[in-house]
């Protein structure tokens, strides 16, 4: 009864205080506006930080030189905390208040899917930047929804195809409980049996969000005594199991794959603490690809923030590139306009030549699969041994995606 | 359904270790929030606020101190400090005016106190997630029959039991704990005798709040440093304070150790369902013992 009483209480001052939070919107001037969701508070923000400041650096870019067909960009960001309901509402209180043109975010997949349901329901174009689900441009996929960044079943593909050629037969999957988790183990696990039939799950374990403790899951492991690991853990989660896996000498024990493991955003807090041996999947960093352009885009945000950019800002480059080229293209601010021109479009980063898959919605961008080595004259660990995988050879192919969407 | 093939006498004995060292920290919590409750009857859901700002004080402290092994210890032992000096003027300005209240207005104070804890805390230390590092001599592990078991780990299960030590000695040597024991079962009793209850008060909830900030500072090593951190802890060691009965340090001690084996035991046993272990074992107690395991004070 007690307990009761205290969450009945606790849940009606939550629903007040959410009342508060709402801001009065401004007046509609000229202007394009941009909303953004995205988890700015915690262990996240490492990621989604890059991305609005990657996108805003093209923003300011732009508006210096008169904006886009005469109209200004304006941004504006809402914190989700990582929690679904308060980035639903929040995405709301900008397409129903705000009245965005554009809706970008979020590094949440469960909150993704529900912004694109609702940016289906009320026709605005919803540009996800972070999340890694593969629903988000399969299953789920519609007119308005675009993905700028690898998902689960492209990651899988990616990662399979590397697992694959490695001698590891029995296998142990452990990672978050919510969709991301399931959806990159499930991703990886799915395409690694199809590659190499051989392969054996000996296990899995389950870890909700934001875990304190991962070490009684990587001993439960270790004494299961299996050949690798595809740890299924992402965004928030990424740098304490590191750190336990550190603590445990788990990557001295057993190869681990973890997706994201070696990204700068991962492994920049974590400085020369971070496990070595990691096998991780990329699809940016700044000091690969080795191109002039890279080298460009990377002294440009340097400037601009001084710190190195980590695949976000890749992904807020290219929301830009997409969003004010296809409005350029359109010639007017037309919903549907826009989108026929995003279908197909392609445009240059500092991987290359990006396109957006008409079909899907889907960026098509390169992996690169690494290690995480300690090198000199850095204070964190970098990637080497990079192999990389275009894009088109790990999209799920139309066929799948048919299927996916029941088509 | 499948059950893991590998549960292997080594393999249980570390887990228990494992499951152990977050007792620790789950008792360190727990019994200061049970401290309180039991004798100020405070339901203080800012308990979790307050360990929180002690993993970053933590933070902090060892930062201001030069990333050393000695700045590391001066923080573990300044940090809680802290929290207690946080917690003493919060105690005399606001809590002390409250005891007479109802339960639900507590409730509700301590709760809207825990918002502006969370918000301060944001404002201080930014929405930025913090990470330390333990001295170079806690760092990696070494083999317990061919399994790694993290040094920090073994440094956590010797704190615990001086903790718990300590917490006994105070409550049944010391004159202040004799006064706080009988202050809960009778305070105006104690009042009637000449004590100045208040400063009783004041003292037990200094105690508690700075047992929260000890587990913070603890647990700064092993996890990120970062918001949210309040909510998680809050909810487990209530939970812990309930299944152990309300008030009862010893069942605190009792709540933890359930709680923080059966997680490490459940996730060997049955790792995809690991999640709900403890949860089931609050519920099964519940069902069989409605006041928990060992007499409430309430």
């Amino acid at each position: 009864m007690k307990k009761m009483s205290v969450f009945s209480i606790s849940f009606s001052i939550m629903i007040i205080a959410c009342m508060f939070v709402i801001a009065p919107s401004s007046l509609a001037a000229k202007v394009l506006k941009i909303g953004i969701v995205d988890c700015y508070s915690g262990p996240a923000s490492t990621y989604t930080n890059d991305v609005r400041d990657g996108f805003k650096l093209e923003v300011k870019k732009i508006n210096a030189a008169g904006g886009i067909l005469g109209r200004k960009i304006e941004v504006l960001t809402r914190d989700s905390k990582f929690k679904v309901d308060l980035g639903l509402s929040a995405a709301k209180e900008l397409i129903y208040r705000e009245n965005v043109d554009i809706m970008m975010g979020t590094i949440n997949s469960a909150l993704a899917l529900a912004i694109s349901n609702l940016c289906k329901k009320e026709k605005v174009p919803f540009f996800v930047t972070f999340s890694k689900s593969a629903k988000i441009t399969g299953a789920k996929g519609h007119r308005y929804v675009f993905s700028i960044t690898e998902n689960t079943a492209i990651a899988g593909k990616a990662a399979a195809a590397g697992l694959a050629k490695k001698p590891y037969k029995k296998y142990w999957i452990a990672g978050d409980d919510y969709e991301y988790g399931h959806a990159i183990a499930d991703g990886v696990w799915s395409n690694l049996k199809k590659m190499k039939p051989g392969v054996e799950l000996l296990g899995q374990s389950w870890w909700k969000v934001g875990e304190p403790d991962f070490t009684p899951y990587i001993t439960a492991i270790l004494s299961a005594k299996p050949d690798a690991v595809i740890i299924a853990t992402g965004g928030r989660d990424c740098v304490p199991f590191l750190k336990a896996a550190k603590a445990t000498g788990f990557n001295e024990r057993v190869p681990f794959f973890m997706h994201t493991a070696t990204e700068l955003s991962t492994l920049k807090p974590l400085g020369l603490q971070a496990p070595e041996g990691v096998i991780g999947t990329s699809n940016y960093f700044f000091y690969y690809p080795e191109t002039a352009a890279n080298k460009n885009f990377v002294k440009k945000f340097e400037t601009a923030y001084n710190r190195k950019p980590a695949v976000g800002a890749l992904y807020g480059l290219l929301a830009a590139k997409f969003i004010f080229g296809a409005y350029n293209q359109a010639g007017k601010i037309d919903t549907e306009k826009f989108i026929d021109n995003v279908e197909g479009m392609w445009v240059n980063s500092p991987v290359g030549k990006v396109t957006m898959r008409a079909y899907d919605h889907q960026a098509m961008l390169p992996m690169f699969m690494g290690v995480t080595t300690k090198v000199a004259g850095y204070d964190f660990l970098m990637a080497t041994d990079i192999v990389t995988i275009p894009g088109k050879d790990v999209m799920p192919s139309i066929a799948e995606i048919k299927k996916a969407r029941n088509q | 359904m499948e059950l893991a093939v590998n549960i292997t006498l080594p393999a249980l004995l570390q887990q228990v270790l494992v499951g152990l060292s977050r007792t620790t920290i789950l008792f360190i919590v727990a019994s200061g929030l049970s401290l309180v409750l039991g004798v100020l009857r405070i339901p203080n859901i800012a308990h979790g606020s307050l360990y929180m700002i002690g993993a970053f004080l933590t933070y902090t402290f060892a930062t201001l101190f030069g990333q050393s092994a000695l700045g590391f210890w001066l923080a573990l032992i300044v940090a809680p400090l802290g929290v207690a000096l946080i917690s003493f003027l919060v105690e005399r300005s606001l809590f002390c005016y409250l005891y007479e209240r109802e339960h639900i207005m507590l409730l509700l104070f301590t709760f809207a106190f825990s918002l502006v804890i969370g918000d301060m805390v944001k404002l201080i230390w930014g929405s930025d997630y913090r990470s330390l590092t333990a001295p170079l001599f806690l760092q990696g592990s070494f083999s317990i029959s061919g399994l790694p078991f993290p040094r920090y780990n073994l440094f956590l299960l010797m704190v615990g039991p001086l903790v718990a030590a300590g917490l006994w000695f105070l409550t049944n040597k010391t004159k202040i704990g004799k006064i706080a024991r009988a202050a809960a079962v009778d305070r105006e009793m104690v009042g009637a005798i000449g004590i100045n209850v208040s400063w009783v008060f004041a003292a037990v909830f200094v105690i508690g709040c700075c047992l929260a900030g000890l587990g913070g500072a603890l647990v700064a090593p092993t996890q990120n440093i970062t918001q949210g951190m309040d909510h998680a802890i809050i909810i487990e060691a209530f939970l812990i304070v309930i299944i152990g009965g309300l008030g009862n340090i010893w069942g605190a001690l009792l709540g933890a150790l359930i709680f923080g084996l059966t997680d490490s035991i459940g996730i060997l046993i049955l790792p995809q369902f690991a999640i709900i272990f403890p949860y089931m074992a609050v519920v099964i107690v519940l069902v069989f013992r409605p006041k928990g395991l060992l007499k409430s004070t309430w």
